[in-house]
């Protein structure tokens, strides 16, 4: 019963900043775009796969079977099942969890985990009070129950809702969060341009290198991570004003991820699968957890994965030494750098339920080909795109090689995985 | 001590009636209130005007209600007692300054209700007179809910000897998380609470009153912070609250909590969390 699940590729759109080049599409056409660009390069066309999971996180209500659709829409066979999954920014990593597990244990065989977001395309609602009218209008057995219904509609009903990305219990932005964790762990301006600078150096040597010619098809025009900036300096970065924690605040624009649109999909399946079909295996997914802390009782928002990573070091035998890379989603270049801290705390460790500190993650390690503060983080789509990618840099260091993978989520969660290379 | 005369009234009194005679302003005199405590037995909790109740303040609908709804459905027994003719004080221009209420057990949404509620005092203030406004709720002759609504009449006079309060201890800690009170929200409170006073929703009122714009019910962000701790709350509990400056609409707040061994401590202040607006603790009832 008990299979390997590996990596065998990926595929994602080029990423691009809200209000650029894939504005006009929308999450279903920029998941379509990605699975039939993954399945073009691993000749999946007419294939039934055992089962295609991506999510969204700004999704609209008519969009519920979104994955399903874009399977539908692709040349996949339509006898092709699909589900969405969503856990905000972690999203793409559930599904890559779901669809793994789902191989380890047997059940399918292959399958493709994904994400996708539009912050361009994203869905506006109505206020609370007028969807509550419209509904009882809509219930109405009459004309004149419904003209009574509707007439209850008042002009500051009207003002439409676009969605917050502001946590609803706590009313603060991610950002204005992250800009508390920043005050916290006495985070730095320095040290965080210094991670916006490396993010898009070595983002930027990867794409002069190929790394990303048989990772990333090209979407209406856009061929490369359009907020990719290869010339930024911590210099120029030193330049920019603070868009979070006041006038006296460190994190800007520059330090901080975009909003984004793009879309990425992962092909997993089991050894015998890959053996069967003669496809390249990458890596193999060993593992993975979750964890989630308190924001509402006052924790850092975004430091969820510190806890996941120590649980699941634990339960691998495994120290930060052990990995030949580390990727740490970007959400801001400050959340990478609390966490790094946060690793080597023991008190913060032990707080979270660990026995002590992590350790420390070796810097020429971390992040290694960019990450979301230059590729851009359209957020369900992150996941995938890190996995791909981490899975191509594991089988060329050759079999054995290892690496993590820590993504921070909306809602105080946080997802952290090993891979291993093949 | 003699009994407390009991009237048992036979339905709700008008809100809007006892607010017009509430509203006519009380003289400058020695404060006097009624005796008699006011009674309504057997009172079932409106489901719609609930879910709306707890949208608007943020809780999760719950069959369990929270303690300060079981306040709300006591508020028009205060009207009442302050319209009665043995009062000489007025709603008008009374300041709500602090407010403690028990809940003994769970409340069930479908549970019916035995409200009693009197007044208490005067006690003499520095500012004018003190009036406790005393509510109880029974379910078959146990009482579940339990709560007193302080209120300052203002140059009013009490007999007696002035209780030096301690001034509530505030100091500015980074706040939690934010909130925004939108400019209709006082008008959303009042349809669910039912408190008619205007210088909730009206601009004219509220200058009338000496704000230069609409303030939110304290009772609101009272309830807006027993929201953010719902899941941490247990069945039973005291929760004791002090206004310190009314919340102007619209506006941004910030709120700040922190845990002791038997509850919480809480402050709902301006938005950078340095002014104190109301001050919230609540003790886990043994």
């Amino acid at each position: 019963m008990n299979h390997n699940a590996v990596v065998i590729g990926g595929n994602r759109t080029p990423f691009a900043k809200v209000g650029g080049k894939l504005a006009q599409a929308s999450n279903q056409d920029m998941l379509t775009s990605a699975l039939e660009g993954l399945i073009a390069r691993y000749g999946l066309a007419g294939e039934r796969l055992g089962e295609v999971a991506a999510g969204a996180v700004l999704k609209d209500a008519s969009d519920f079977n979104l994955t399903r659709e874009a399977v539908l829409g692709s040349s996949l066979a339509p006898s092709t099942p699909a589900c969405d999954l969503q856990q905000a920014c972690a999203t793409g990593m559930e599904t890559a969890v779901y669809i793994s597990n789902k191989i380890r244990l047997g059940q399918i065989e292959v399958g493709i985990a994904g994400g996708v977001d539009s912050a361009s395309d994203a869905p506006i609602s109505v206020s609370d009070p007028l969807r509550r009218i419209l509904l009882r209008a809509n219930a109405a057995r009459s004309a004149r129950q419904r003209v009574k219904a509707l007439s209850a509609i008042r002009p500051q009903h009207l003002a439409p809702k676009a969605p917050s990305i502001n946590e609803p219990r706590t009313g603060l932005s991610m950002g204005g969060h992250q800009a508390k964790t920043t005050v916290a762990w006495e985070v730095t301006r320095e040290e965080q341009d210094e991670i916006a600078a490396a993010s898009h150096q070595n983002l930027a040597r990867a794409w002069d290198e190929g790394f990303f010619d048989d990772l990333v098809t090209p979407y209406l025009g856009l061929t490369k991570d359009a907020i990719l900036r290869p010339d930024t300096t911590v210099e120029k970065l030193a330049k920019l004003k603070p868009a979070f924690g006041g006038p006296e605040g460190t994190m800007t624009a520059g330090n901080s991820t975009a909003l984004s649109d793009g879309a990425s999909a992962v092909l997993i399946a089991s050894e015998e699968w890959a053996d069967a079909h003669d496809a390249p295996k990458l890596a193999t997914i060993v593992d993975s957890e979750v964890a989630a802390v308190d924001h509402p009782g006052g924790e850092d928002l975004l430091l969820a994965p510190v806890a996941a990573a120590g649980r699941l070091l634990k339960r691998q035998g495994l120290t930060p030494a052990d990995f030949d890379f580390v990727e740490i989603h970007e959400a801001f270049a400050s959340t990478v750098a609390a966490t790094l801290k946060a690793y080597e705390d023991e008190d913060y460790c032990v707080k979270v339920g660990l026995e002590g500190a992590i350790g420390a993650i070796p810097r020429d390690r971390l992040n290694v080909k960019g990450s979301s503060l230059a590729a851009g983080h359209p957020f369900a789509a992150t996941g995938g795109r890190i996995i791909a990618s981490t899975a191509k840099m594991l089988h060329e260091k050759g079999p054995g090689s290892k690496a993590l993978i820590s993504v921070c989520a909306a809602g105080g969660q946080g997802i952290v995985m090993i891979l291993e290379g093949i | 001590m003699t009994a407390r005369p009991v009237v048992e009234l036979s339905a709700p009194p008008d809100m809007r009636a006892a607010f017009a005679r509430a509203m006519v302003p009380g003289g400058k005199g020695s404060a006097r209130i009624p005796r008699t405590a006011l009674a309504l037995r057997d009172v079932a909790q409106d489901g719609a005007r609930y879910a709306e109740y707890s949208r608007v303040c943020g809780f999760t609908l719950r069959d369990q209600v929270p303690p300060t709804w079981l306040h709300v459905l006591t508020f028009p027994l205060h009207l009442a007692v302050l319209s009665s003719r043995q009062s000489s004080v007025r709603l008008a221009g009374l300041v709500h300054v602090s407010n403690t209420m028990t809940i003994h057990r769970a409340v069930a949404a479908d549970e019916r209700l035995d409200i009693t509620v009197h007044a208490d005092g005067p006690r003499p203030h520095r500012r004018g007179a003190l009036v406790d406004l005393v509510g109880r709720i029974d379910v078959d002759g146990e009482t579940v809910w339990d709560g007193v609504s302080t209120y300052l009449a203002s140059g009013m006079q009490a007999p007696g000897e002035i209780e030096e309060q301690p001034k509530p201890e505030f100091e500015p800690a980074g706040i939690t998380g934010t909130w925004r009170l939108p400019a209709t929200l006082g008008r959303r409170y009042r349809d669910v609470s039912g408190d008619p006073n205007p210088i909730h929703t009206s601009a004219l009122a509220a200058r009338v009153f000496g704000f230069r714009r609409p303030i939110i019910h304290g009772m609101w962000t009272h309830a807006r912070m027993l929201a953010a701790l719902e899941s941490r709350l247990p069945d039973a509990y005291r929760t004791d609250v002090s206004f310190i400056r009314p919340v102007s609409l619209p506006s941004t707040v910030g709120y700040v909590l922190s845990a002791r061994e038997d509850g919480f401590d809480t402050a709902v202040t301006d938005a950078r969390g340095d002014k104190p607006r109301l001050l919230l603790s609540t003790f886990k009832k043994q």
